[in-house]
């Protein structure tokens, strides 16, 4: 559930150290990076690739489903402003699927697919212009006709709103225009391959003009989108109800009459609800209940791998704090990279996640899922476990072992107990690891100023390689709290962001993360599984790799 | 009296400002900052700047609590920076669960505490005292939310007797609003149920020995006269003023209750607020809460010189 970010080294200190860099870089590759073991676990049909296996749950069949009922969903938090515009936290995502429709969805598959539009946009040639066709006949929660003039409306409110949350997420979008009502042309200053994914998020959901009119900046108040379902009330910190919208352009396909979002943040909290059938889904299980409620015969988990990534960032040069320029610091782990490997060396991310999360997360060394668009064999090799030559490096570097390294950390449990298991793993590569938990709020304050060697957090994902990386190594990255510049992957970023073209893409991240393992500014740990655990009694609830579960289509059994 | 009671006033007053400037500075001196936390994972420089701008977070401390201040004495709470609702509105529908939860509280460890308590006094020495002392202990010594969670896997997960988390307004419907509420106030009164167990068998031990009661007894009264309508009634007064000192503990209590159950009561709305670093309703339940105290306890003195007239209000003695 949390977001965040990388780092290393300031221009000066990089041309310093490149060469080292660039010979150590190439005799790791010769001798010890080695693919990842394919994380799908469809190869494994051991114990570990049953529970690894990716279960996103299946439509309902409407023969099998009665019509009617309140679903009630256990959710971890509280989503925060239900405004597509200015919402920040992932959890309104969960609420939005149900009341306020995109132009595009995500398939099960990742892939991006038509929801209030009719056909993936057509791109110009020179990559400066969007059209999207546009379903007809989709009426808004207060009956006003959805059309081109309402997405134009939602875009620019996306791109001038004070506090917009999807201003960036937009990209460089010169105008948006409206040639008939069932046509957007979305033209640009210049290309911007991310923006089809970011229409498949809040970015592309359709607000209802007379609502955004009347309501102003308080939307959320009373949000009116398209939607199965639309919005009923909401109690503060406790509970969101949604209800279901005959004017829907489906609504055939809706069984549910209405939707209780209850928020309960302690996750065997959350399970005891989900057992005692005072709720029927519960999200964001944690991997210490899920083995249990998957022994349940009551009980179905469904598990979608996440887009996003937990790791250990390095502070190489935010000494400032972020948005100021960076600045060296002046520790080992910082300047010499080489420091960084061997902590990366020392540390058996196979075992972390066999022996911390019962095998149900995976390892990640990069970025990008194996389940994206743009995976490949250079954005999934995995720098091998050896603690023997996290020493030799730590000699090396000239560093005196144990090296202390300080680390903070969320003070919650799960991330507590990956703290400890840490701690023991890097004692063999040389390393003393200090624990610091911190309160959350106080840990993005924390990295934001600088104030930290070592921070473990991570990102929840996005469908667009770019939106999982750009913002945490790129230079001037908004979330680039490690401090990290490197000119050469500012530039390998920047093609990427800007080709059209899928494989060069591909490529390109490739040699992105090839770089980030030689630089190491963010170390990659691995890769939550979303675990959602559902009642037998509902079906056609299903979870994508965005995380959302998707409960908009589903109902009671008969 | 008049001039008493303009003087009392008056300390109210600037007590509730003290309040309200430590509670200002108070949660700006907490670290982190409410555009980080509102931001989550979407933030950039822009939207931050937008964010804090939006909230007046960025205007000198001066110029906030100015605004905090002149929007309050108006009623205007402000709005939560987290979800854009109205402070004042949260406030109105999170305090009476909070009331209603700390009553049926009240009421569940005074028939528990104050039966057990006459029980112990009545059979000193016998079974029934360690029965009911054990209980006590273990009522004392064991933390909220484990009970919690032990009553929620056995009396919802495996006996299904009663909804594990959940709330319906009493208006809405009365059956259901006490069935969800049975249980959280079961929990919030079990520490309270303990001392008062433990006070009214004390304040029983020393009545049963006191003169009125052998006189009582040899009038002839039958036994349960002498334990209820003597005895008890005035061990009573022990207790009650026990139960008043209790009702901090009681609020306290009630933060982690709400969290378990999932009720939208003042606890939990408090709680989450300090998580999320959201000022304007961290300040709102502050403030309320320190105007409650300052009220009642302006009332308890009133009061005291309307009941004892030896007690004497300053400037009349």
């Amino acid at each position: 559930m949390f977001r965040r970010t990388p780092s290393p080294l300031n221009r000066s200190s990089w041309r310093r150290t490149a060469p080292p860099a660039a010979l150590l870089a190439l005799v790791l590759a010769a001798t010890a990076c080695s693919p990842v073991q394919s994380n799908d676990a469809q190869t494994g049909g051991d114990q570990a690739g049953s529970s690894t296996q990716d279960v996103f749950g299946d439509a309902a069949d409407p023969a099998q489903v009665k019509p009617g009922g309140t679903l009630t969903v256990a959710l971890s938090a509280d989503p925060d402003k239900l405004d597509p515009t200015l919402s920040r936290s992932l959890y309104s995502r969960y609420v939005f699927h149900t009341m306020c429709e995109k132009l595009y969805d995500l398939g099960p598959d990742a892939k991006i697919v038509p929801q209030l539009a009719t056909a993936l946009p057509t791109v110009a040639a020179d990559g400066l212009s969007l059209t999207i066709p546009l379903r007809e006949g989709v009426k808004f929660a207060d009956g006003a006709t959805m059309d081109s003039a309402a997405v134009k409306t939602s875009i620019e409110r996306g791109l001038t709103l004070a506090g917009s949350g999807r201003k960036s997420e937009l990209g460089p979008i010169s105008a948006v225009e409206t040639p008939d009502p069932k046509t957007v042309v979305i033209k640009l200053s210049k290309p911007f391959a991310p923006l089809t994914a970011a229409l498949a998020d809040r970015a592309g959901m359709v607000l209802s003009p007379a609502a955004v009119a009347k309501l102003g900046a308080n939307f959320s108040t009373a949000p009116v989108c398209v939607g199965p379902f639309k919005f009923a009330s909401r109690v503060a910190q406790n509970s969101i109800k949604v209800v279901k919208d005959p004017q829907y352009y489906d609504a055939a396909k809706v069984h549910l009459d209405a939707i209780e979002y209850r928020i309960i943040t302690d996750s065997s909290i959350r399970s005891a609800n989900l057992r005692s059938g005072d709720a029927q889904i519960a999200d964001s299980l944690s991997t210490q209940d899920a083995p249990e409620l998957q022994k349940d015969s009551s009980m179905s988990v469904l598990q979608s791998q996440s887009l996003g990534y937990q790791g250990l960032t390095v502070n190489v040069g935010n000494a400032e704090g972020i948005g100021k320029p960076v600045k060296q610091l002046d520790t080992p782990i910082a300047k010499d990279p080489r420091v960084r490997q061997a902590l990366e060396a020392s540390i058996d991310r196979e075992a972390l996640v066999k022996s911390i999360f019962n095998g149900l997360n995976t390892v990640a060394c990069s970025p990008i899922s194996p389940k994206s668009e743009f995976t490949s064999e250079a954005v999934q090799s995995c720098p091998a476990h050896d603690p023997a030559k996290a020493k030799e490096l730590l000699g090396q570097a000239g560093v005196s072992t144990p090296y202390k390294v300080e680390m903070i950390t969320s003070n919650n449990p799960d991330s507590l107990r990956l703290a400890q298991a840490l701690q023991a793993m890097v004692k063999e590569g040389g390393f003393e690891l200090v624990i610091k938990p911190v309160e959350y709020a106080s840990l993005l304050d924390q990295q934001d100023r600088g104030d930290f060697e070592l921070l473990q957090l991570g990102w929840s994902g996005r469908v667009d390689p770019d939106a999982n990386i750009f913002n945490f190594v790129g230079s001037g990255g908004s979330q680039n709290v490690a401090g990290y510049n490197s000119p050469e992957v500012d530039k390998l970023l920047t093609d990427a962001r800007q080709s059209q073209d899928k494989a060069e893409r591909i490529k390109l991240y490739g040699d992105v993360v090839t770089k980030l393992q030689q630089d190491d500014p963010l170390i990659y740990l691995y890769r939550q599984r979303n675990l959602t655990g559902v009642s037998k009694k509902v079906l056609g609830v299903q979870t994508y790799p965005d995380g959302v579960i998707r409960t908009a289509f589903a109902g009671f059994a008969k | 009296m008049r001039r008493y009671l303009l003087g009392r006033l008056w300390q109210s007053a600037v007590t509730l400002l003290l309040a309200t400037i430590v509670v200002f500075l108070g949660v700006r001196a907490l670290p982190g900052d409410p555009a980080l936390a509102l931001a989550g994972e979407d933030r950039d420089p822009e939207s931050l700047r937008a964010i804090r701008e939006q909230y007046g977070l960025d205007d000198s401390l001066l110029v906030q609590f100015w605004q905090f201040v002149s929007h309050a004495v108006r009623g205007d709470l402000g709005t939560s920076i987290r979800t854009g609702e109205s402070v004042t509105g949260m406030l109105r529908g999170a305090l009476p669960v909070t009331l209603e939860l700390s009553m049926l509280a009240i009421a569940v460890a005074g028939l528990v505490g104050v039966g057990a308590g006459v029980i112990a006094a009545v059979y000193r020495g016998r079974p029934a005292e360690w029965a009911a002392n054990a209980l006590a202990l273990l009522g004392l010594s064991v933390p909220n939310f484990w009970l919690g969670l032990m009553a929620i896997l056995y009396l919802s997960v495996a006996m299904g007797l009663f909804p594990a988390s959940g709330f319906v307004p009493f208006f809405e419907d009365p059956i259901a609003n006490l069935h969800h509420l049975v249980l959280p106030a079961l929990i919030l009164g079990t520490g309270l149920a303990a001392v008062i167990m433990r006070q009214t068998r004390s304040s029983m031990l020393d009545a049963l020995s006191a003169d009125y009661i052998r006189t009582a007894e040899a009038k002839g009264l039958p036994s349960s006269a002498v334990i209820g309508r003597h005895a008890l009634r005035n061990s009573l007064i022990v207790v009650v003023t026990i139960v008043g000192l209790q009702l901090g503990a009681l609020i306290s209590g009630a933060v982690v209750t709400e969290r378990i159950f999932a009720l939208p009561g003042f606890g939990k709305l408090t709680v989450d607020a300090v998580f999320q670093r959201d000022y304007p309703v961290i300040q709102a339940v502050v403030l309320v809460t320190a105007t409650a105290y300052i009220v009642i306890n302006l009332l308890v003195d009133l009061l005291y010189s309307v009941i004892d007239p030896r007690i004497r209000v300053r400037g009349e003695a």
